[in-house]
């Protein structure tokens, strides 16, 4: 329980940064989705059940302070986070290359979805702003994405509430 | 590992189903606040008062050393645009006389004038194509999701999530924003699209008269912003794409991403400032 109040408490501060922080070193023009490289990572380096309630509850956060589509990145966060889990256990997720890679791939992944679903529950066709709007922040993310995991693996006993497992495959 | 991978891939499906159910449940009943949702915008809200303060400085000093820069050159195209505007104002007031002479022949109402509920932005959230920004203001403000919300500039946006003391406002700018729009010197109507830095005008015929520089404002139509009030200005107008519309481009009156204070506009039988 104690574990569930101080992460999720942690995972809002994230939150609150990233909204705040980010947008204002990028003069509100870009930004960087801290909340889906730490998804990536727990994908990576956590537990199925944590690394759902990390996802899930980022997810939630940012669809409460920053999202416009209810629930969306409530769902695509986790559902993230488990292609992450699947990928891990079949490659070895630790080289800086596939880390950005990855990321680049998720961040790009996740902008298809909610072009998807802003078609699908609003009728707005986004997909003309693919390259403008989606292009910088999925470069930008996977360019950081390796010094993030590092700062993340910094906080590991913190995000696993013990001790964590390696890597799932070596 | 707690779980062997047969069951680590049950658990996943089980939680993706679990998932899309309630996406859909959350869309269907998206016009409501959660009470958690709430909590979660009560909680993040001074957290983004102790950061934005700090940093709204920080800002606010590096904007004066730019503004300082280019002093001199701003104040030459003040001056010839001043000049210009009074010469506009002139015609104007002549235009505006005329309008109440035939408003009383007419047997017309004044114009209406707006409760407003000003607030000033705690947090901004530009990563992905939806843009939002919150407020200090809530529930306990007489504020409701719907409500729409401008600046001295114009436009900015319109509520779509409230907490008691925080809401949440979509911007101009964000991808699906749509307002119902007007160009003011040919009242040739369409909608405002936002498209993220500036908007696109849409469902406007190649034949309808639009060029770059003509002022945009809210029809009124829709129920949400009141007519008249300034959305942008036409920065590109081209009618060589197929089709039957014009692609219109509209830089909006204000920059979304600097603004810090801004009004709520409620209806009449609502407020407390007048």
């Amino acid at each position: 329980m104690t574990y569930l109040i101080f992460m999720s408490a942690f995972l809002l501060m994230l939150i609150v940064f990233q909204t705040t922080l980010t947008e204002a070193l990028f003069f509100g023009k870009a930004g960087v989705e801290i909340s889906l490289i730490l998804v990536i990572y727990a994908g990576f380096h956590m537990e199925v059940m944590k690394g759902f309630f990390l996802s899930f509850a980022l997810g939630f956060f940012l669809d409460c302070i920053g999202g416009s589509i209810p629930g969306l990145f409530t769902f695509l966060y986790p559902l993230l986070f488990f292609i992450a889990t699947l990928i891990s256990q079949r490659v070895y997720p630790e080289r800086a290359l596939f880390i950005m890679g990855f990321t680049f791939l998720c961040v790009l992944s996740e902008q298809i979805l909610i072009i998807f679903f802003s078609r699908l529950i609003y009728g707005t066709d986004l997909s003309y702003d693919t390259v403008r709007a989606f292009l910088p922040q999925a470069i930008l993310a996977s360019l950081l994405s390796p010094v993030f995991f590092n700062i993340f693996s910094r906080f590991r006993v913190l995000l696993n509430g013990k001790y964590p497992r390696s890597v799932k495959r070596t | 590992m707690l779980f062997s991978k047969r069951y680590q891939l049950i658990i996943i499906f089980v939680l993706i189903i679990i998932l899309i159910s309630m996406t859909f449940r959350n869309v269907r009943r998206s016009s409501e606040t959660g009470i958690v949702e709430k909590l979660v915008l009560e909680m993040a809200a001074p957290l983004m008062n102790a950061i934005n303060r700090p940093l709204e400085g920080l800002m606010s000093a590096w904007q004066r050393y730019i503004f300082l820069v280019g002093l001199e050159e701003e104040n030459r195209k003040l001056k010839k645009k001043t000049a210009l505007l009074t010469q506009q104002l002139i015609q104007y007031r002549e235009g505006y006389s005329e309008g109440l002479r035939l408003q009383k022949l007419l047997g017309l109402k004044e114009k209406i004038s707006y409760n407003v509920v000003a607030a000033r932005v705690i947090g901004r959230s530009q990563l992905s194509v939806f843009q939002t920004m919150l407020i200090n203001r809530g529930t306990i403000h007489n504020l409701r999701v719907g409500l729409p919300v401008a600046s001295d500039q114009g436009v900015v946006g319109k509520i779509t999530k409230t907490s008691w003391h925080v809401s949440k406002i979509l911007l101009l700018t964000s991808e699906n924003s749509k307002i119902d729009a007007l160009v003011q010197r040919t009242r040739v109507q369409g909608i405002l699209q936002g498209s993220g830095l500036r908007c696109q005008m849409k469902y406007i015929f190649k034949t309808d008269d639009v060029m770059v520089g003509d002022a945009v404002i809210s029809s009124g139509i829709g129920g949400v912003f009141p007519k008249g009030f300034l959305l942008g200005f036409v920065t590109g107008v081209d009618k060589k794409g197929s089709g039957l519309f014009q692609n219109i481009e509209v830089t909006p009156s204000l920059d979304v991403t600097r603004v810090e204070e801004v009004a709520v506009i409620l209806p009449d039988n609502m407020g407390d400032k007048k």
